[in-house]
């Protein structure tokens, strides 16, 4: 049983404990409350430098020691406090960082209220567990055999098929029903590769409709899309080795992952609103009545500063757009404002939750904005590695990881 | 009489309230409903999503989730209160009392009651303790309904 | 409270000469149906109000200033609460330190028992300024 160690404060005061034990439970893990001697709470405080108020994050700080100490064995760390408390957000950061430079456990952090249900939390307690179960297999570097990816996001479904670590077909559609999405994409990569399901040796489904989809083509490799898909940003980046931080501004959330070799060590999943999505740069391509592959060059060519525009929730974000364009600015300043505001969104949001390691690999389909990586790269001060085929991470992931299933490899 | 404690759940305060014959008003007791509560089919741990709502009473929707769901325990038992004791500075405040911004606010809630109130400083030394229990024995002695 | 029945710790003083094992032996000699449990500062006792209160007022009676008590919110024996299936939640590094400090609480109960006056203490405030100036024209001349 994997034992993930939470560090909290105000989690039974907020209806959302038994939500977070559901989480661990439902992914074969359970939480864990590191034991810690009174007398040692104030010593640790004294360690650690940062003498909160409030006691219980006294006790949060003593026990992220029990856990550096080694006086208290577990195998990851989720670390929570109550969204919008300030001295709780500063004690969350740094000890995150504490634990991440004072031990090898993968860390979670997450900010909860009263709405946070048990499903919010089930990707993450899910990686967390991927990451101490299948140490060895997210070490793989190489894909062998033939296999195949399936990655069912929110957005769009896509599949690869890989032979002897290259890929040899792939395809892509926007998400309808799961099924038949996945069905296109998995016959036209298969087409293109020249091969038929037959041939595959394994498959591996990750993103929304894994589960459902790992059950219909009986894939040996089921798994979130946060471990599978930094495996296949660091694979297309040819970055296995080091650290590294992935950024994947996706149409429903956004991830932003640190890893090490290859393996994530840190993760942030979420986004308060649309506004901060890919959903919303769609919205404005079909205000600015332009397809979604045109706005980067588009936004390249404006520039953002001549329109205000930061919004948190995609529905102002819009009403932002509309006003300027009123106002006269061009289509060009509108779409490069619109990228600057969900780059500006993302560092505000979830790269304030990890420690950003260089280089930085941007992927999934809004990389393909070059617009928006501009926008990263003036809020970041360096420009993000894209990787080719950025978009297929999570299926690229899929069938390289699966390929550790087959027999005899 | 009803004595709330604060730290409200303190096992020195409530075992004095009772031994100098008073009804000590702690979280304890709240929570047990809570817990035990039939009509829950899988018990919360100490609150639920409807307590939470309820600390609205006492809190805005902009206060985090925590405060609010500790202010709809404590709440209650303040409105019920009939006398009060606060010790201030105790060094254990842990879990239900683990977060200083609610301490602040029940002892607030407290305050604006007007009902009989003694309020102390956790004691640092032997003398302080006798000084302390005394003050106490002598606080609820005086207390008559 | 509304519900008929309760769960109570019974602490007893680190200096007590009465141990867990043996306080939870007498709670077994006391005519009155309650599910006990020896804890590391003494035992948790559970059962019907009425039942839970003998038990207390007959154990106080052997070691009145060093035998304390409070309600719990959990059940004996509560998966939730259990310090060995999960580690210990945070109202035990209070229990424990509560535990250490009635030792002072005791003294405290005794002097009473003895009818001795106790002095009320002062509240230390902080140094007026006007004295620290005086202090550091003094210091540095």
């Amino acid at each position: 049983m994997i034992k993930i160690a939470q560090l909290s404060c105000g989690t039974e005061y907020s209806a959302v404990q038994s939500e977070i034990e559901a989480a661990a439970t439902a992914v074969g893990a359970k939480m864990v409350y590191p034991d810690v001697d009174m007398e040692k709470i104030n010593s640790a405080v004294d360690r650690f430098g940062f003498n909160p108020v409030s006691p219980q994050l006294k006790l949060m700080i003593a026990r992220a020691m029990a856990l550096a100490d080694k006086s208290y064995e577990a195998d990851a760390v989720f670390i929570s406090s109550c969204f919008r408390c300030a001295e709780a957000a500063l004690v969350r950061t740094e000890l995150r960082k504490f634990i991440q430079n004072n031990t090898r456990m993968p860390v979670v952090t997450y900010s909860f209220t009263e709405r946070t249900k048990s499903g919010q939390l089930l990707t993450r307690m899910e990686a967390l567990v991927t990451i101490v179960e299948r140490k060895e297999l997210l070490a793989r570097e190489r894909q062998v055999g033939l296999t195949a990816g399936l990655d069912s996001g929110s957005s769009t479904t896509k599949a690869v098929i890989m032979r002897d670590n290259v890929i040899i077909g792939k395809s892509w559609t926007p998400t309808a029903d799961i099924f038949s999405s996945a069905e296109t994409v998995l016959q036209e990569a298969l087409a293109q590769a020249g091969v038929t399901m037959g041939q595959l040796e394994a498959i591996g489904t990750t993103g929304y409709g894994r589960f459902t989809l790992g059950k219909k083509f009986k894939a040996k490799l089921v798994q979130e899309e946060l471990t599978t898909n930094s495996k296949g940003a660091v694979w297309l980046a040819d970055r296995q080795k080091g650290e590294a931080t992935i950024i994947d501004i996706g149409g429903m959330d956004n991830k932003a992952i640190t890893v090490r070799d290859g393996i994530p060590d840190n993760f942030t999943m979420g986004g308060i609103c649309a506004g901060a999505s890919g959903r919303f740069l769609e919205l404005t391509a079909k205000r600015l009545k332009v397809e979604i592959t045109e706005l980067g060059a588009m936004a390249d060519r404006g520039d953002h500063t001549k329109v205000p525009m930061n919004s948190y929730c995609s529905i102002f974000g819009i009403q932002d757009l509309v006003t300027s364009l009123a106002a006269g600015h061009t289509v060009e300043d509108v779409a490069a404002a619109a990228c600057h505001s969900v780059a500006e969104q993302i560092y505000e949001q979830q790269l304030q939750e990890i420690e950003v390691r260089k280089p930085i690999i941007q992927v999934g389909g809004t990389s393909l904005i070059s617009g928006l990586v501009t926008a990263m790269e003036h809020t970041l001060g360096e420009r993000p590695i894209v990787p080719p085929h950025s978009q297929y991470i999570g299926a690229v992931g899929g069938a390289l990881l699966s390929s550790g299933f087959i027999e005899g490899h | 009489m009803k004595v709330l404690i604060v730290p409200p759940n303190s096992l020195i305060l409530f075992d004095l309230v009772e031994r100098f014959g008073h009804e000590p008003l702690s979280v304890m007791a709240v929570l047990q409903e809570k817990i035990e509560s039939k009509e829950i089919e899988s018990p919360p741990i100490n609150v639920t999503v409807d307590d939470v709502k309820k600390g609205l009473k006492y809190a805005a929707i902009e206060v985090p989730s925590g405060i609010r769901g500790r202010l709809a325990i404590y709440g209650p038992l303040v409105d019920i209160a009939e006398a009060a004791i606060i010790m201030e500075d105790a060094p254990f405040m842990f879990g239900c009392v683990g977060c200083a911004r609610t301490n602040e606010m029940m002892k607030l809630l407290i305050r604006k009651r007007k009902i009989p109130l003694l309020e102390l400083d956790y004691p640092a030394n032997e003398d302080e303790a006798k000084a302390m229990v005394a003050q106490i024995k002598t606080f609820l002695e005086g207390l008559v309904k | 409270m509304t519900l008929d029945h309760e769960t109570r710790y019974i602490v007893l003083a680190p200096d007590c000469t009465m141990t867990p094992d043996q306080l939870v032996r007498t709670i077994h000699t006391i005519d009155a149906d309650v599910i006990v449990k020896e804890t590391c500062f003494g035992a948790v006792i559970s059962g019907k109000t009425e039942a839970v209160r003998k038990v207390l007022t007959e154990v106080r009676k052997m070691d009145p200033t060093r035998i304390y008590s409070k309600v719990r919110g959990f059940p004996v024996g509560d998966q939730r609460r259990c310090r060995a299936h999960h580690g210990s939640r945070p109202g035990f590094a209070q229990l424990e330190k509560e535990w250490k400090d009635l030792t002072m609480v005791e003294k405290g109960l005794q002097c009473l028992e003895r009818g001795e006056k106790v002095p009320p203490i002062k509240k230390k405030g902080k140094m007026p300024v006007k004295d620290l100036k005086t202090v550091c024209e003094e210091a540095c001349p």
